[in-house]
């Protein structure tokens, strides 16, 4: 490669910004986060020309005010010279309100160009948008572009080189103009000296001044003598803030479009899909079928991979018993079999749903779905500090905890989406409804409608008090707040970008995942193992501390069923049964798990070991334990952070255990 | 009046913006300024407030309208 450039793509929510990242980028891309911050960064490469290009996702929302986190990196990576080029998105189909970035972005010094995005939509509309006139008025190239049509990446290409060969920079005359004729504007703008902050110009400064943003403040309080910035303050005073910058922006806005869009008069309702999903009574309802109907979906694009995880599992006879002729040690064997294949087991099964459930709810984002969904729940998750997107995790998690903390990508501010996560883990997932409904119904028969009821309602005050316990930290008093938020139109998929987008993100999940699975199960399958068949570390562990466990109504048996439910849900009711029919702890979690039926006396067997209190406390402690090790590692996967997984497993288990010892103690007073 | 009290299908000019620094700024960003028609699409309660401006379909939380002022437009 002979060089490299750096490009930064910006723009508002919905204008098409992560469709051309994928688009650019496709496989080539990591996500990280920004150094000591918890805002994702979404970086790729591309190379065109002989040349390769960085490219880098700028996070945020509708501005560059110092609302949130994400907004402040944008600018001050902008303002740093780190990109070589700012490429700046509107949505041509709305294209007045959507230039507010540019107008917010312009007095920021950096070389930049402006994408005319869905300029397809925009002429289906019969709008007439004169590119060249707009660059004429601007001193940027500006391009017409629509993400479906190849000619308008030949452009982009092009427009993009030179823009990086030419610097080309915004013409600011006329905006200054316009801020001119706010009151105070002069008076700040006289007492910021050019350049006192690099990367920004006076006049932006200036108007973040009056917009009283409080971290350009800061800096400038920084910057300047005490004097100066008395007068600063004084100044800005009278300002009406916001309201009269954000009026100027859009004066300079429809001096720019004037004479260069031509549209017609159309009136607007609401399209029928709308109707429903808007309706008042049924909204709920639609949003819940189109998570369902998704979800369901989502396992078809999943079977290849799941299949690919269960031809792992078929190795492992045929591997095992070749191992064993060629005389390898049985520690090495049981290994390979029960913790490598294993885990690749899990793993390909996880990235089958990982893949489905990315491939639908992704699409549902770039459809425009999603913000349906938002709109509909906005009132019941804001109650829990979350967006209303946040209903989608949860649904999902009824099925698969890993499904729905690889679903909690959609949301995107990161505390809300750890809180997300937290919340999804508190959903029993389809292994502990395989679970309880068999348990309660061998110990309290009909009864067995209440525990589910109980566990529902159980369900829901955990939701409730989790989120009061993580919320005050992860999601900030000043966070929350109703929604402003676009209803986008619906859009047509963009395929080809949408499927390397969900191929990378696969990938990525899988080398991420593969060493916390390969990890948990490994220690996992070290303290069950026993040499001589019967006991292991654990078991002895549990037998040791029976007493204290018996205190949560759980029996050595019952407890270390409980343990492996951790691990994999699939397993409890096999260690149950093997370890009260005196079988081996180990081996009957990994034959459990690999879908080997309870044994055929376990009625008998757990009504004359447990007791009803006992079966409780244990259907409680189970279900609300940690989903299973694949959820931990979604966990970790999406929230790029082991300290706050290793929190929600702690909070869980121990949430977990006070449920336990409630139930029992319930249970000890009824019957 | 204030927004939330405008009428399903009825337009309506905003005449004034107040709030804490935040939501001004959040609020011109998504395109609602003083001086901007703005057409009421849905408004149920319980549920934020639909308006069509700018070529833009927006839901606005309900108690964050309470600080736009608008004039109806009759016409």
């Amino acid at each position: 490669m002979s060089s490299c450039a750096t490009i930064a793509l910006l723009g508002q929510p919905n204008s098409g910004k992560s469709t051309l990242f994928n688009a650019l980028t496709g496989m080539r891309q990591h996500v990280g986060n920004w150094p000591g911050k918890t805002v994702e960064k979404k970086e790729g490469s591309f190379v065109h020309g002989g040349k390769e290009y960085k490219v880098a996702d700028l996070p945020g929302s509708y501005s560059l005010s110092a609302n949130s986190d994400e907004e402040v990196i944008t600018r001050d990576f902008i303002a740093s010279g780190a990109a070589d080029v700012v490429c700046i998105l509107a949505d041509s189909s709305q294209l007045q309100r959507s230039l507010f970035m540019l107008a917010d972005y312009a007095g920021i010094d950096a070389p930049c160009f402006l994408l005319l995005n869905m300029s397809d939509v925009a002429a289906d509309q019969g709008k007439i948008i004169d590119a060249k006139e707009i660059e004429k008025k601007l001193g940027i190239p500006v391009i017409p572009f629509s993400a479906t049509d190849v000619k308008s990446y030949d452009i982009f290409y092009n427009t993009l080189e030179k823009a990086v060969e030419n610097g080309t920079k915004l013409d600011l005359s006329k905006l200054s103009k316009q801020y001119e004729s706010i009151q105070g504007y002069r008076e700040v703008f006289n007492l910021i000296p050019e350049g006192v902050l690099p990367g920004y110009s006076s006049m932006w400064l200036a108007v973040k001044v009056l917009e009283d943003d409080k971290v350009v403040c800061a800096k400038l309080k920084n910057a300047v003598d005490a004097d100066t910035y008395k007068k600063i303050e004084e100044a800005k005073k009278n300002a009406k803030g916001a309201v009269a910058t954000g009026g100027c922006k859009f004066a300079w806005i429809d001096e720019v479009l004037d004479d260069a869009v031509k549209a017609k008069k159309t009136s607007v309702s609401l399209s029928k899909l709308d109707r429903i999903y808007t309706h008042k009574v049924w909204g709920k309802t639609a949003v819940i079928l189109t998570v369902l109907l998704g979800l369901i979906a989502s396992f078809i694009p999943a079977l290849p991979l799941m299949g690919v995880g269960s031809a792992v599992l078929a190795l492992k006879a045929p591997i095992t018993s070749a191992l064993y002729s060629i005389g390898c040690p049985e520690f090495i064997i049981l290994i390979i079999g029960d913790v490598v294949i294993q885990s690749f087991s899990y793993i390909f099964k996880m990235l089958g749903f990982v893949f489905g459930v990315t491939l639908v709810f992704g699409l549902l984002e770039e459809v425009g779905v999603m913000a349906r969904i938002s709109y509909v729940f906005d009132n019941t998750m804001g109650k829990l500090g979350l967006q209303g997107k946040s209903v989608m995790p949860f649904l999902v998690s009824f099925g698969c905890t890993m499904g729905g903390a690889a679903g909690a990508r959609v949301i995107d501010n990161w505390g809300q989406k750890v809180l997300t996560i937290a919340l999804a883990w508190a959903v029993p997932c389809g292994a502990a409804w395989a679970t309880i409904p068999m348990l309660s119904s061998i110990f309290f028969g009909p009864g067995a409608v209440g525990v589910v009821a109980a566990i529902l309602l159980t369900m829901l005050a955990h939701m409730w008090i989790t989120a009061k316990v993580f919320g005050a930290r992860l999601v900030k008093k000043e966070d929350r707040f109703g929604m402003i938020m676009e209803l986008p139109p619906y859009h047509k998929p963009k395929w080809g970008a949408l499927f390397r987008y969900v191929m990378g993100r696969t990938k990525e999940t899988f080398f991420r995942v593969t060493k916390v699975i390969l990890l948990v199960c490994g220690i996992f399958w070290l303290l069950s193992y026993s040499p001589n068949g019967n006991d292991g570390v654990l078991v002895k562990i549990g037998l040791a501390i029976e007493p204290v466990t018996k205190v949560f109504g759980m029996p050595w048996q019952l407890f270390l069923s409980y343990v492996a439910s951790a691990v994999g849900k699939e397993g409890a009711i096999g260690v149950i049964s093997a370890l009260y029919n005196g079988g081996a702890f180990g081996t009957a979690f990994t034959e459990a798990m690999n879908g080997a039926g309870a044994a055929t006396n376990l009625n008998e067997i757990l009504l004359s070991n447990v007791t009803k209190p006992e079966a409780l406390a244990f259907i409680f402690a189970m279900t609300f334990n940690m989903p299973c090790v694949v959820a931990l590692a979604a966990t970790y996967q999406e929230t790029h952070s082991a300290k706050w997984t290793a929190k929600i497993v702690a909070y869980y288990t121990v949430v977990s255990l006070i449920l336990a010892f409630i139930a029992y103690h319930i249970g000890m007073l009824i019957w | 009046m204030s927004l939330s009290e405008v009428k399903e299908n009825k337009s309506a000019v905003i005449a004034s913006i107040n709030g804490d620094t935040r939501f001004l700024s959040r609020i011109t960003s998504i395109g609602l300024t003083p001086g901007c028609r703005v057409n009421v699409i849905k408004n149920d309660k319980n549920r934020p407030v639909l308006v069509y401006s700018r070529d833009t379909m927006i839901a606005l939380n309900r108690k964050e309208c309470e600080g736009i002022m608008v004039e109806e437009v009759t016409a």
